[in-house]
């Protein structure tokens, strides 16, 4: 079991977990809004604020694993996409998805609103 | 007499196709067998059925061919006609065959593959460890 802490202010970062939510698994997933009173109760130790600068993934055995870290483990819990996860996560490949995850949560406010106005265009 | 030489060439047809056929199975059903055993966690009961439904099924499409393919659409008045029109059907017959073995050893290991995936540990190291309340 993988516990998510993801943004729940990050329109992006709530399509993504919609998404997970949707996919067959491998391993069950539950998501809990990063620095809710919900994830304060559940991991009274963690550092609270880096969970809402990054993504953050806690195993069952409360492994706590961040930024392209935590995407391989999302990726690696479905059942379409643990091949993907396990080649997204060999040296070689590792730098460069973390570069690109760092980027995105970086940037994921702007996305979110450069998505929603794309869709609020398709809308009307 | 004369010889029937499109009848004779059919015949030879069908006997090496035929083999060809019964070659490339059994070789597929013995060595395709460890395979599946791993793949099903030991389970040779289960192993040996799927073996089997897959040899069935690579016979039943590999006859069909064979059988769809004889006619020659054309009269064989030589030998060296016959041999000529044998060549190029047996030709294809492998060629086939080929192309439908290695099939088999694709749909074989994306099985395998599957088996694999499902016990694969995480492939990244945990950042730091916290307790869980609850």
């Amino acid at each position: 079991m993988l516990t998510v802490l993801y943004d729940s202010n990050c329109a992006l970062c709530r399509k993504a977990r919609s998404w997970l939510q949707d996919q067959p698994k491998f391993v069950e997933m539950e998501f809990v809004a990063a620095g809710s009173l919900e994830a304060r109760r559940l991991f009274p130790d963690l550092d609270h604020a880096a969970t809402l600068r990054d993504l953050t993934v806690i195993g069952g055995g409360g492994e706590v694993y961040q930024r392209a870290k935590a995407w391989v483990m999302c990726l690696w819990a479905l059942r379409e996409y643990r091949e993907t996860a396990l080649k997204l996560s060999t040296p070689e490949t590792m730098p460069l998805a973390r570069r690109i995850i760092a980027w995105v949560s970086r940037h994921r406010l702007w996305l979110s609103s450069a998505i929603e106005s794309v869709g609020l265009q398709g809308r009307s | 007499m004369s010889v029937d030489f499109l009848v004779v060439t059919y015949c030879f047809y069908l006997v090496i196709s035929i083999s060809l056929t019964i070659w490339v199975a059994r070789t597929l059903f013995r060595n395709g067998r460890v395979f599946l055993v791993d793949v099903f966690h030991g389970n040779a009961a289960l192993a040996d059925s799927v073996n089997r439904l897959l040899v069935v099924g690579f016979y039943l499409i590999n006859l069909g061919y064979v059988s769809l393919a004889l006619k020659l659409g054309y009269d064989v008045t030589s030998a060296r006609g016959s041999i000529e029109a044998l060549s190029q059907k047996v030709g294809v017959v492998l060629l086939v065959l080929g192309g439908m073995h290695f099939f088999n050893l694709y749909v074989f290991s994306r099985i395998r593959r599957r088996s694999v995936l499902e016990v694969a540990p995480p492939p990244v190291v945990p950042d730091a460890c916290v307790a869980r309340a609850r």
